[in-house]
């Protein structure tokens, strides 16, 4: 079963073509890595599957429902690459609007606030105004939002830029963590050491897969030692 | 529509509003100090205003034929300031100032030439004098009909040589003890709740542009339909503060007087708060930058100032100007405000200004629904 799906996914913004014939499937319960250089498309692929652009033509399914649908709303949590919040708001009243948005009552959101604040490493900074955070922590409270409503599926788009060493392997765990709770996971990354972590990693060039595999598959496949190599290595044959 | 959804904006935008200082000081500073400097600096020069004659002078028969010395002070009165209708009675002439259609009415009784010629002539004690009824309300315009009159009434005397009866019968119809303020301070409560209201929806909601939050809550449940309302709950909460915190010093400060319904009064306002947070997201729609908001400023600001009636009456506008008038909605509440602050008017006669703000308001938040639907 797949949570995501994508077939010939094109998105263009007036002749330019950011997605141009994306195929992508991931699976249900799996820590999918998009990797890719400035400028792949990866924003793009993620901000059509959780319906901010309208795709060109091309199909789409998210938990098996064709998008654009406000349906799956509720089943997405979407983290944006901008750290889009409200700044001034504190961190509490941040995560307490988008639990309200997802319909939960003030019980749960005080549960669910409690655990990723502490997932976050934020406890202390609950009733601080988000805009005088770092930004890094911002970048945390960003994700938790992103979380407060136990999402079956989720699209992280660089969810770990800026954030210190010692919290971003704390994330992963806590990634692996809901993995095991069968939650799909949707990651970009410019961390190559990151992806390694995932399921499987597609690398993406020109609103395009180039390559897709477990990660030490690819190595194998590309003969390199890391997967920075391996992009290179997949960039140039695709290039011939 | 999910109301949980549209009030968790709501109370969103509050925390938004109460959490930043300068925006408080904003609120409710800006609507005082307004008041206080305009309404204490404005006047403006009135054209066309309506008014009715009813001229019952029979006039007086001398040798060189019947004399109206009513015709004389009615010919001199100045057609620029004055829109004159003749009517034959008074009582349906009253009835119009009621009604709201005239402005005054100049009533020349029927020995109004005779006695004057007479007691010119001290050939009887009697007196007459011409009855003026005059709507209050607007002391702008009530100021200017005198200045009309006396001024007819002057050129009369230097052209007939009679001395006319200048003492006049002045009946106030409404605003007997309004002064200037009174007639201010309803007309301030909904230019300043335009002016904010549009301006602060119009710069929150190019921060949700540009921070990418609003394009985040595009993935969760949250419908566009759901965003306007939950704006419209906030500010139509915080004008009708804003037109208490205005009156309330108005009162306190300025001894403004209130005849009407109140409550009627600020239901007008929270109507003009809705319309005016619908126009702010439109706004937003086409601005994508803050400087390029700041830009609009001047655009919001300047037809509310000259064509909404606040500080220049609707009759002091040239009259090819007047129609736009329509198309800004402070007109109407302004209006509906001060008849009912001022003249103590009810529902049943300020309901076509609250018809045309609901359509406003209809309109407004169905096209910023609609732009806030659009995507790339
Ligand atoms: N709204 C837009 N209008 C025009 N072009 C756009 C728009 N959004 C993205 N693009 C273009 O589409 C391409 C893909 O952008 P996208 O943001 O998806 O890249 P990305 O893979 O996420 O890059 P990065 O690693 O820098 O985040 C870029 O060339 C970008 O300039
Ligand atoms: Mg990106």
């Amino acid at each position: 079963m797949h949570a995501i799906k994508v077939e010939k996914l094109e998105k263009k913004f007036g002749e330019f073509r950011a997605l141009d014939g994306l195929d992508l499937e991931v699976r249900k319960g799996e820590v999918y890595g998009l990797l890719g250089p400035n400028g792949a498309g990866k924003t793009t692929a993620i901000k059509v599957l959780t319906g901010l652009l309208k795709k060109t033509s091309g199909n789409a399914e998210v938990l098996g429902i064709p998008i654009p649908n406000k349906d799956i709303a509720q089943r997405i949590g979407y983290m944006p690459q901008e750290t889009a919040l409200y700044v001034g708001l504190t961190v509490h009243q941040n995560l307490e609007f988008f639990g309200k948005l997802f319909g939960l009552d003030r019980a749960e959101i005080l549960t669910r606030e409690k655990e990723l604040l502490k997932f976050i490493d934020l406890e202390k900074w609950r009733d601080e105004l988000v805009a005088n955070l770092s930004g890094g922590m911002k970048h945390r409270v960003s994700l938790a939002c992103a979380l407060i409503h136990q999402p079956e599926v989720l699209f992280l788009d660089e969810p770990t830029v800026g954030v210190d060493p010692e919290l971003r392997v704390s994330f992963w765990n806590y990634f692996a963590n809901l993995k095991s709770k069968g939650i799909t996971i949707l990651i970009t990354t410019h961390y190559m050491d990151e992806a390694s972590h995932c399921d499987r990693v597609g690398f993406m060039r020109s609103g395009k897969l180039i390559a897709e595999g477990e990660p030490q598959a690819i190595l194998k496949e590309a003969g390199t030692k890391s997967l920075e190599d391996a992009f290179l290595f997949y960039a140039r044959r695709g290039g011939q | 529509m999910n109301i949980g959804r549209a009030l968790a904006v709501s109370r969103r935008v509050f925390m938004d509003l109460k959490n930043d200082k300068r925006t408080m000081a904003l609120i409710t500073i800006a609507p005082l100090f307004a008041m206080a400097i305009f309404g204490l600096a404005f006047s403006g020069e009135i054209k066309d205003v309506h008014v009715i004659v009813v001229n019952e002078d029979l006039g007086m028969q001398t040798p060189m034929g019947q004399v109206y010395l009513s015709e004389a002070v009615i010919s001199n009165l100045d057609p620029d300031t004055l829109d004159i209708t003749a009517v034959d009675n008074l009582t349906s002439a009253l009835a119009m100032i009621e009604d709201g259609e005239a402005w005054a009415v100049f009533h020349f009784p029927a020995n109004f030439t005779n006695v004057t010629v007479l007691a010119q002539n001290q050939l009887t004690d009697a007196r007459t004098s011409v009855n003026i009824y005059i709507d209050m309300s607007n002391i702008n315009v009530a100021d200017s009909i005198m200045q009309a009159f006396n001024g007819a009434v002057q050129q009369t005397i230097s052209e007939s040589g009679f001395e006319l009866p200048v003492s006049m019968n002045k009946t106030a119809v409404y605003g007997q003890n309004a002064d200037f303020m009174d007639f201010f301070v309803p007309g301030i409560m909904a230019f300043v709740v335009y002016i904010l209201t549009t301006l602060l929806t119009l710069i929150t909601f190019v921060g949700e542009r540009t921070s990418g939050t609003l394009a985040r809550l595009t993935s969760t449940p949250l419908r566009e339909s759901e965003i306007v309302a939950g704006y419209a709950i906030t500010f139509s909460i915080v004008g009708t503060l804003q037109a208490l915190l205005l009156l309330t010093v108005g009162m306190l400060v300025f001894g403004v007087n209130v005849e009407g319904n109140v409550v009627l009064a600020f239901t007008v306002v929270a109507l003009l708060a809705i319309v005016c947070q619908a126009l702010g997201i439109l706004l937003s729609a086409v601005t994508h930058r803050e400087a390029q908001a700041i830009q609009l400023i001047p655009f919001i600001i300047m037809p509310g100032f000259l064509l909404s009636g606040v500080f220049w009456p609707l009759e002091a506008l040239p009259s090819w100007l007047r129609p736009l008038s329509y198309l800004v909605p402070p007109s109407y509440a302004i209006d509906a405000c001060r008849s009912v602050m001022l003249r103590g008017w009810g529902l049943d006669m300020v309901w076509m200004d609250i018809v045309a703000l609901i359509a406003f308001a209809g309109v407004f938040l169905f096209l910023a629904t609609i732009s806030l639907k659009r995507r790339g």
